[in-house]
């Protein structure tokens, strides 16, 4: 078995659900045999995206927001790549949503994976565009005034053929086989991760 | 008469660009040379709309402003009716069956004036139109009309009538750099006076093997265009001001990541929406500092058409040879003026391929955060002075090795130096034609700059900074990097350019 770890140990906190993803992307890639020259990850910023410095596969840690659009000009420019993208609900659905939504119309042939923790974590913990309404958070004291995006139901308005599904970290396997099942699908696919930030996402339980 | 300039002017829709190109290659094809200019606002149909085109037998570097000739398409368009050739344009259309013919009906009346050959002229008119017949018939009406009505107003006649390349406007002309210098990923969100580029480039993206894509907005266009250079992909992206101030965040990425993109601004006056169809050079200094942070990047500026040309290969091969952001400073004069050019196709152009790892030649993490050697994040100290260093270093590089700085016109013993940038260089070239006292440095490169410059303009006694905006930018920049002051300073900055004879009248 190929080892996909890199020289760092990760950073995340004890408990925190990002370490799911992390193994089961791996165990994904492992298990898909999808050969590591072939593939880019690319990151967005957060707590999620840090995984760029975990995994030694070619990478690309970009801005936040931005994955998906580096990622489809990774894909563009070269198309037999498996282009991956990792990234949390604030870089995805939020300062990148229009991005999101011009990849499924465009059912661009990149994975695009969400740990969907309902918060800006990596900048300690404010509202997302996925966090509840009335839910209090760091930025939201008195709460949150919008109502949640629902991402599944958003991306398959935009383009009904896209591939997308929703799984849960309280559930690893089922996370490993989503993973994979995007990984084989050929087209636009996203796949929303429930997944819980121990450190400010309680009061959200 | 040695030069004459023709303006035709009329309501949108009425295809004067179209007929003002048709003339120009009718005059090419005699012999003569041309430059020419247009004018209109920002609308689809209806406004004035003018086309103005200066002929010679010499090189004309910038079209005057003054008409000896104007036609008007329409009633309303007499502008102040000085030199006005009144053409009974409303019954001949109505003749033809369409209001549709009156420009080629004033090519028509032009051609007879200027006393060109009527046979050549009536050819390019049926090749341009192609299979429509009523094209010749509308030349041969205003041909016909101008025979019994207008006097001849004869140009001097050419004597070589060797080959004149090919007619197109900057953005071609960019575009065709691009191509001839391997760009093979091209992205843009349409926006004048750059969305020409856009135009061209996918109407060729088979025949120049580029990929051609227009994302949601300029932050995705700047952002796939960064991706695809880190596949191994040659890239390129045109916008205007306040497409490229989206764009910034990603102009930095790139500085950080080594990643090269070239970014093609075709300035028009701001700030914000501003005049999307007139011209200024308002966004030098926002270039050379664009993008957060302290990174290496190149600041190139096309003077007329051909260099834009130049600068499509040139910026591409930078971007690859140092992996850094390449802006290419062009305005609206530029982008949209037509000349012509050398076959674009001709000549050898070196491609450079950029040597940075892409997927498949190695393990490597792109980082946007601070990195090691490898990629990984990094907080120490010492690396950290190290990155800034080697990313700031390239400029120290770039100055040693490129040779692309200036253009010097005119005597080293000249009692005056006008130093300018970008497409001001055709006005000055005109102003100072014949003037044995008056010497031109035209910088190209804007950033880094080059001791060179300095060496020259600092040979000169008396220095006249020439720009077309309210700032005096470059004057700013060479102030603080070279402690360059200059005797006179001659701005522009109400959307129009320096045209010959007032810049003559400013400069004396
Ligand atoms: C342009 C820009 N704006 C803001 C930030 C600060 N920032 C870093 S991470 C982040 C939010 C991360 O939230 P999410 O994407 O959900 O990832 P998580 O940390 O929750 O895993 C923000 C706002 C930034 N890096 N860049
Ligand atoms: S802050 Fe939350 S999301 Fe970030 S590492 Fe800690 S637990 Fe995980
Ligand atoms: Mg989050």
């Amino acid at each position: 078995m190929t080892d996909l770890k890199s020289k760092i140990v990760p950073t995340w906190c004890p408990g925190c659900q990002d370490f799911v993803i992390y193994a089961s992307l791996q165990q994904a890639i492992i298990n898909q045999k999808i050969d590591i020259k072939d593939l880019v990850i690319v990151y967005d910023i957060g707590c999620i995206g840090n995984m760029a410095d975990f995994l030694k596969v070619f990478g690309v840690h970009s801005l936040h927001g931005r994955s998906v659009p580096t990622a489809v000009g990774i894909k563009l420019a070269h198309p037999e790549l498996k282009v991956v993208v990792v990234g949390g609900d604030g870089g995805v659905y939020g300062e990148g949503l229009s991005h999101l939504i011009a990849a499924a119309r465009l059912n661009i042939d990149i994975t695009v994976l969400v740990a969907n923790n309902q918060l800006y974590s990596l900048t300690t913990g404010q509202t997302s565009p996925t966090t509840p309404k009335g839910a209090k958070t760091k930025s939201t004291p008195k709460g949150v005034e919008s109502v949640p995006i629902e991402p599944e139901g958003l991306i398959r308005a935009v383009n009904p053929t896209a591939w997308v599904k929703h799984v849960s970290c309280q559930k690893p396997p089922e996370v490993t086989e989503a993973i994979e099942a995007a990984l084989k699908h050929h087209g636009f696919d996203l796949l929303d991760i429930d997944q819980l930030c121990v450190s400010f996402g309680k009061q959200l339980l | 008469m040695k030069r004459i300039t023709v303006k035709i002017a009329g309501p949108a829709g009425m295809g004067i660009k179209s007929a003002g190109l048709l003339l120009a290659k009718i005059v090419t094809e005699a012999g003569y040379y041309f430059a020419d200019y247009s004018e209109y606002p920002s609308l689809i149909r209806g406004g004035h709309n003018t086309y103005q085109i200066t002929v010679s037998p010499k090189e004309v570097f910038m079209a005057d402003k003054k008409a000896n000739l104007l036609i008007a398409l329409s009633p309303g368009h007499e502008e102040d009716g000085k030199n006005l050739l009144k053409i009974p344009l409303s019954t001949m259309t109505m003749q033809l069956g369409g209001q549709i013919y009156a420009n080629t009906i004033s090519i028509g009346a032009i051609c007879w004036i200027l006393d060109l050959n009527r046979e050549n002229a009536k050819n390019i008119v049926t090749g341009y139109y192609g299979d429509d017949p009523k094209n010749p018939e509308a030349f041969e009406i205003g041909w016909g009309w101008a025979g019994t009505n207008a006097k001849k107003n004869e140009i001097d006649k050419v004597k070589d009538n060797g080959d004149k390349g090919s007619i197109m406007d900057g953005n071609e002309a960019f575009g065709w750099g691009l191509f001839r210098g391997g760009c093979n990923f091209f992205a843009a969100y349409p926006m004048t006076p750059a969305t020409g580029v856009l135009h061209f480039l996918a109407k060729n993206q088979d025949k120049f093997g580029i990929k051609v894509v227009q994302p949601e907005d300029e932050i995705a266009v700047a952002n796939e265009a960064t991706g695809a250079s880190i596949a191994g992909a040659s890239a390129a992206v045109a916008t205007s001001g306040g497409g490229f101030a989206l764009m910034n965040e990603a102009v930095s990425f790139g500085g950080m990541i080594g990643a090269g993109v070239v970014y093609f601004v075709g300035q028009r006056p701001g700030p914000a929406t501003g005049m999307p169809t007139w011209t200024v050079q308002g966004d030098l200094l926002y270039s050379v500092f664009s993008g957060h942070g302290e990174f290496a990047k190149i600041v190139l500026a096309p003077g007329d058409t051909q260099e834009c040309w130049e600068c499509g290969w040139e910026s591409i091969n930078l971007a690859n040879k140092y992996d850094i952001p390449v802006i290419v400073l062009a305005d609206k004069i530029l982008c949209e003026s037509s000349k012509n050019i050398i076959d674009p196709e001709k000549g050898k152009v070196e491609v450079i391929k950029s040597k940075k790892i892409i997927p498949g030649s190695g393990i490597y993490l792109y980082n946007s955060y601070e990195h090691d050697e490898e990629g990984f994040s990094t907080e120490d100290a010492g690396i950290a002075k190290k990155g800034t260093e080697e990313r700031l270093n390239k400029m120290k590089n770039i100055l040693k090795i490129e040779k692309y700085i200036f253009n010097f016109y005119g005597s080293k013993t000249a009692r005056n130096l006008i130093v300018s940038w970008g497409s001001t260089k055709g006005a000055i070239l005109e102003a100072i034609r014949g003037n044995s006292d008056m010497a031109y440095l035209q910088i190209k490169m804007l950033w880094p700059l080059n001791k060179e410059i300095e060496k020259v303009i600092k040979s000169f006694k008396t220095k006249i900074l020439v720009e077309n905006n309210a700032t005096a930018q470059l004057g700013k920049l060479l102030r603080s990097e070279m402690g360059i002051e200059f005797n006179k300073t001659v701005l522009k900055y109400d959307g129009r350019p320096f045209f010959p004879n007032e810049l003559k009248e400013e400069l004396i």
